[in-house]
């Protein structure tokens, strides 16, 4: 039975071609998009090196400092009794934030509170910076973070060459820097065999000590040209007493289950905001923003809420919105096709129901051809996507940013093509099983 | 073979009710071929269509192959027209885009028992006997109105029923090809016994069947 099923899908789909066009050009353009925005999903939250700790990873990028007061508010509730009117009033005090400040935290504050968080197994302090510089004439820009020994343990990044900085190399601000193949390729025009050579970034030189393979995330926190120890930076940004600056701190958990505790000590330690009260006499309130890897990451993209937790919910809420739109809209699309295809074989369904065929006969076979529509539409979309993702690496559209074909999202992302490539399939077809015998044998008599 | 006691079928929108059937009492004996006739719109195939349980009446006790039917539910009713009933329409209802081997096999894949080698089997001994096993691999579009109704043909009796229902099956035909499928049916009705109930506008083969019955608005009238 299933081949005279495939035989008839084969042969249904070749003569109706602009249906078959249409629908094989929505399921496949469907699993196209899904799988690129998965792609750029996994590289960009997923794990891949350097970023195979992140789930174990708290971010302190800045800190807020804020003038909270307490407003006056009274509700009068009027009620009549006995004709008599009866004023209730309620007076409440929230606190409402009438001045706020957010920044990074400066060397001195994260050097003195940032330290020792006990839950956290590993942390590393850094500061985000970019060096101007000419080179045979033509000026370039380097990103470049700043970072102390423990960035290399937090972060696993892969070395061509070379090695990472350690901590007497830090301790001593010794002039190193570990660069990528990208930018050794812009600097010396290899992308190997530079170690022990030097580079010169706004009048310092630095003796390359390490080549790294170019990351394949584009995220602020491992993303860069040149990596440096942070003691190579001027003593007024390490000397300074002031609470902001532009450092970061990053924790790394023992397990995800102890970045709450880590978030907790972090909230305790803002309480140490009594020190710096006579450089901010206005504020009366000192939050730690911390931040998990995903929190972060949505914060960059909306971060209209104080709660980083409630902005991830809010993207990923938006993200769900988004891509159950791709798939929905096709969707909605296959079923009216089908309803016009499935309508136009009523003399069939007459004939087969009129032979013994039942209901669920009738239902099995439509929804069959369109599983074999949705796998032709699935090989395609494999097709495609693989195209696009090399298309889009090589163009470097997304910068560093470098897509990988994920197999299990392939997998993922075609079984929902074929749950509602069946769902479609399924409406008109069990519509048209239910219809007369006799009806669908007057329709459209061949 | 088959049997209808009081049978009447109520067409009923919401301002008329039409009397399609009224009162129709029927008995047609095992290898009888039957022929009914009367002017468009008597009720004929509604008739045809309630003994091939494809209508139900509106009241009425119909008895096919010493089986009442009139409490099947539709699985039963599907169980039973696939092993006891045999179609064949006047506009052939073949479907296109199989082959005439693959149509012809149709009623047998509703029927788990069946295996693929012995549907292919049976399919081209039907097909041999309506002489067409020559073009089994061609397709409906390829075939003449005539050869179209062999394979119909074909696809009725391939699952060796008790009863054909035949509607009209030589009303788009023209009289030489008609003749051929006549032929066909009253050697199916001589050789093998089968039952047929054959509706008809064309009194030339009625005559050649064994009982003629009249409809007229809806009653038997002879």
């Amino acid at each position: 039975m299933l081949k005279n099923y495939f035989k008839l899908a084969i042969k249904v789909l070749g003569r109706r071609k602009f249906f078959t066009f249409v629908s094989l050009f929505g399921i496949s353009f469907t699993l196209m998009i899904l799988m690129l925005i998965t792609a750029f999903l996994q590289t960009e939250l997923g794990s891949d090196a350097p970023m195979t700790e992140k789930d174990n990873l708290v971010y302190l990028p800045a800190i807020s400092i804020k003038r909270a007061v307490k407003d006056t508010v009274v509700e009068r509730d009027t009620s009549y009794q006995e004709g008599i009117m009866i004023v209730d009033s309620t007076v409440t005090y929230p606190e409402r934030i009438n001045s706020h400040s957010r920044s990074n935290p400066s060397y001195y504050f994260v050097n003195k509170y940032g330290r020792d968080v006990v839950p956290a197994k590993n942390y590393s302090i850094y500061n985000n910076s970019s060096y101007d510089f000419f080179l045979n004439s033509k000026k370039l820009t380097f990103r470049a973070l700043l970072t102390d020994e423990r960035f290399w343990e937090i972060y696993d990044f892969s070395f061509v060459e070379g090695q990472a900085y350690r901590k007497t190399q830090v301790d001593n601000g010794e002039a190193i820097v570990v660069l990528t193949q990208k930018a050794c390729r812009q600097y010396f025009g290899q992308e190997s065999g530079v170690i022990g050579k030097e580079v010169v970034f706004e009048g310092q030189t630095y003796t390359v000590s390490g080549v790294i393979k170019d990351p394949k995330s584009f995220h602020v926190y491992v993303n860069a040209e040149a990596y440096i120890p942070y003691t190579n930076l001027p003593p007024a940004v390490l000397g300074g007493t002031g609470l902001m600056d532009g450092f970061e701190v990053v924790y790394q958990a023992h397990t995800p289950a102890d970045i709450p505790k880590i978030k907790k000590e972090l909230e305790h330690r803002a309480n140490l905001f009594e020190e710096f009260r006579d450089d901010y006499a206005t504020y009366n309130r000192l939050e730690m923003m911390s931040y998990t890897f995903r929190e972060r990451y949505a914060d960059n993209l909306y971060d209209e809420d104080d709660d980083p937790a409630q902005n991830l919910k809010t993207v990923q809420w938006l993200l769900i919105f988004l891509l159950s739109l791709f798939v929905i809209l096709p969707v909605l699309n296959l079923v009216n096709l089908n309803i016009s295809r499935i309508m136009e074989r009523s003399s069939e369904i007459g004939v087969r129901k009129a032979f013994g065929a039942h209901s669920s006969n009738i239902l099995f076979q439509f929804v069959f051809e369109n599983v074999i529509l949705t796998f032709i539409g699935g090989l395609i979309g494999f097709i495609l996507a693989i195209g696009m993702i090399k298309l889009i690496n090589e163009s470097h559209v997304l910068y560093e940013t470098t897509l990988g074909f994920n197999f299990k999202i392939f997998f993922y992302s075609f079984l929902i093509c074929l749950f509602f490539g069946v769902l479609s399939g399924l409406l008109p077809a069990y519509k048209m099983s239910k219809v007369h015998i006799v009806n669908a044998l007057k329709q459209n008599q061949r | 073979m088959i049997s209808l006691q009081n049978i009447n079928k109520v067409y009923r929108t919401k301002t008329i009710e039409t009397l399609a059937l009224n009162e129709i009492n029927l008995e047609v004996s095992e290898g009888e071929f039957l022929s009914i006739m009367g002017p468009s719109g008597c009720g004929k195939s509604t008739l045809l269509n309630i003994i091939g349980l494809i209508d139900e009446p509106s009241s009425g006790n119909i008895t096919i192959a010493n089986q009442t039917v009139n409490g099947y539910n539709s699985k039963d009713m599907a169980h039973f027209r696939n092993e006891k009933l045999g179609f064949i329409f006047q506009s052939f209802h073949l479907i296109n885009d199989l082959s005439v081997i693959d149509n012809v096999e149709l009623p047998l894949l509703y029927r788990k028992s069946v295996s693929a080698s012995e549907r292919r089997r049976l399919a081209e001994e039907a097909l041999l006997k309506v002489g067409l096993k020559n073009r089994m691999s061609h397709f409906p579009a390829q075939l003449s109105g005539g050869q179209k109704q062999r394979v119909a043909i074909a696809r009725a009796i391939v699952g060796k029923p008790n009863i054909i229902l035949a509607d009209e099956p030589t009303g788009n035909l023209d009289s030489a090809m008609g003749n051929e499928i006549m032929n066909i049916l009253l050697q199916l009705n001589q050789e093998e016994k089968t039952t047929i109930v054959m509706v008809t506008h064309d009194e030339s083969m009625a005559r050649k069947t064994n009982r003629l019955v009249r409809l007229f608005d809806g009653a038997q009238v002879s």
